[in-house]
């Protein structure tokens, strides 16, 4: 079986449609509903008080069901991809236990899901497949795995799972609280193993940990979507600090999360503005 | 009567005009407007958003943002499926409010989210036994977010949803009574 899969040898059948996150990014038409007032304004937390809460809570967790789908397949890889053993270029055999529990929990969030997704009235596949989760997750270095997806994209999970686990509450329906929450205990746990194997694997190397630390910084901003996750009030999906210390985050390391937040959304409104302006002049941007 | 889609083209996103002219064209035979009365569905092109409303009866003049007709597999691509789903549900509430025997709702902008559901299941029953996209289960997920996640609010759904020619009247009552229902046993 090859080692290391390219995220375009990824099995998907038909149903699936996969869309590139740069092309979502540059969409020039975002920041046009600014300039001339249109668009979404005011707080955008996901409440039954908007108009699109129904549909909008159907895409959010369609795009969550996809990333169960990456993250099984990323800590599938994770036990493959190395040898094991304590080395720099291997996984512990104890790492690649907490990998394939965590296949396990990846398994039952899918099927949980898709059983939401039928509640939901969403077809597998009806919204298009973003694949950074599992992009993230083909670091050739192991340590750096922990922290780009156990670290920044579960605990991006543990934001969403939490928001959605409120809005099942507020809007009053069960099946979807009980989902979230179900799941959002099984994610703390998934965080917290990569705070542990982080701290341990890289104890007496701070070099490494410096690394994995800043993958994760890089992976924390570009999930944080232009301010999708963040603690301003229009953010859709809040910041859940009491999981997050849970999980193993300090405060300044959940601060931290919450600038790169900031950063996140001042760097795509510049985006935004440069495609806007490639549109009015005919040129084309450049990645 | 006369279909008039605008723009003509699109630059920002990869729509085909003709594409959605051929769309409502259908869905005016259909539904079977008003003899005389023109259709006109304005584009906003620039945003990526899902609002779609109508802004006049005679002719009848949709504003639809172009998210609202984008393929959500395909970002900036044209779902006929979706355009027929929106453009369908504009046209049968401006034939609703055409007609004196359905009654007199009141403007858009005045409609609760909880009877602007209802009205929507409505229509979309009524487009389903006209052979397009039911997608009931997604229908039935947000009347639940507006009416109560309970067997009353499920029974309501089931009678807009399948039963022909309700009045305004009608959608109010049921609405109200489900609302009222959620509200007694929570």
């Amino acid at each position: 079986m090859k080692k290391m899969l390219p995220v375009e040898e990824l099995a998907r059948d038909e149903r699936f449609q996969r869309v590139n996150i740069f092309e979502q990014a540059m969409d020039p038409r975002t920041v046009r509903n600014r300039e001339e007032g249109k668009g979404r304004s005011g707080p955008q937390k996901l409440t039954p008080e908007r108009e699109d809460a129904p549909e909008a809570a159907r895409a959010l967790m369609h795009g969550i069901f996809m990333g169960e789908i990456q993250a099984l397949e990323g800590a599938g890889r994770t036990c493959w991809d190395f040898p094991t053993g304590p080395g720099r270029e291997e996984a512990p055999f104890e790492l690649k236990l907490d990998m394939a529990r965590q296949c396990w929990d990846e398994t039952r969030h899918v099927e949980i899901s898709i059983k939401l997704g039928d509640w939901m009235g969403t077809e597998v596949g009806e919204f298009a497949e973003a694949t950074f989760l599992y992009e993230a997750a083909c670091n050739p270095d192991p340590v750096l795995r922990l922290t780009g997806v156990n670290r920044a994209l579960e605990g991006l999970a543990i934001d969403i799972f939490n928001t959605m686990r409120d809005f099942g509450s507020v809007s009053g329906d069960p099946i979807l609280e009980f989902c979230e929450d179900w799941m959002l205990a099984d994610e703390v746990t998934h965080v917290k193993m990569g705070s542990d194997w982080l701290r341990k694997i890289t104890e007496n190397d701070p070099e490494r940990r410096a690394n994995a630390l800043e993958f994760q910084r890089v992976v924390d901003k570009l999930f944080s979507l232009g301010g999708f996750r963040g603690e301003e009030d229009d953010s859709p999906i809040r910041l859940a600090r009491r999981f997050r210390e849970l999980a193993g985050f300090d405060t300044a390391e959940i601060d931290d999360i919450a600038g790169l937040s900031v950063e996140a959304r001042h760097d795509a409104d510049a985006l935004q503005q440069k495609a806007a302006a490639s549109v009015a002049t005919g040129t084309a941007v450049a990645p | 009567m006369t279909v008039t889609v605008t723009p003509d083209s699109f630059s920002l996103v990869l729509f085909d005009h003709d594409a959605i002219v051929t769309v409502v064209e259908r869905l005016v035979a259909d539904i079977g407007l008003p003899e005389g009365i023109d259709v006109r569905v304005e584009v906003d092109e620039r945003v990526p958003l899902g609002r779609a409303e109508i802004l006049a009866l005679d002719p009848i003049t949709l504003e639809v943002e172009g998210g609202a007709l984008e393929d959500p597999k395909r970002p900036r691509q044209l779902s006929t499926d979706g355009t027929a789903d929106i453009i369908g549900r504009l046209l049968l509430r401006a034939r609703d409010r055409l007609d004196p025997a359905f009654g007199d709702p009141p403007p858009d902008a005045d409609l609760t989210l909880a009877l602007r559901t209802a009205w929507d299941v409505h229509c979309v029953g009524r487009l389903t036994r006209l052979g397009y996209r039911a997608q009931r289960q997604r229908r039935l997920y947000a009347f639940r977010n507006r009416h109560g996640f309970s067997d009353d609010a499920d029974a309501a759904f089931e009678r807009l949803f399948t039963e022909t020619d309700l009045t305004w009247a009608d959608i109010v009552a049921i609405s109200e009574s489900a609302r009222a229902n959620a509200a007694a046993s929570a």
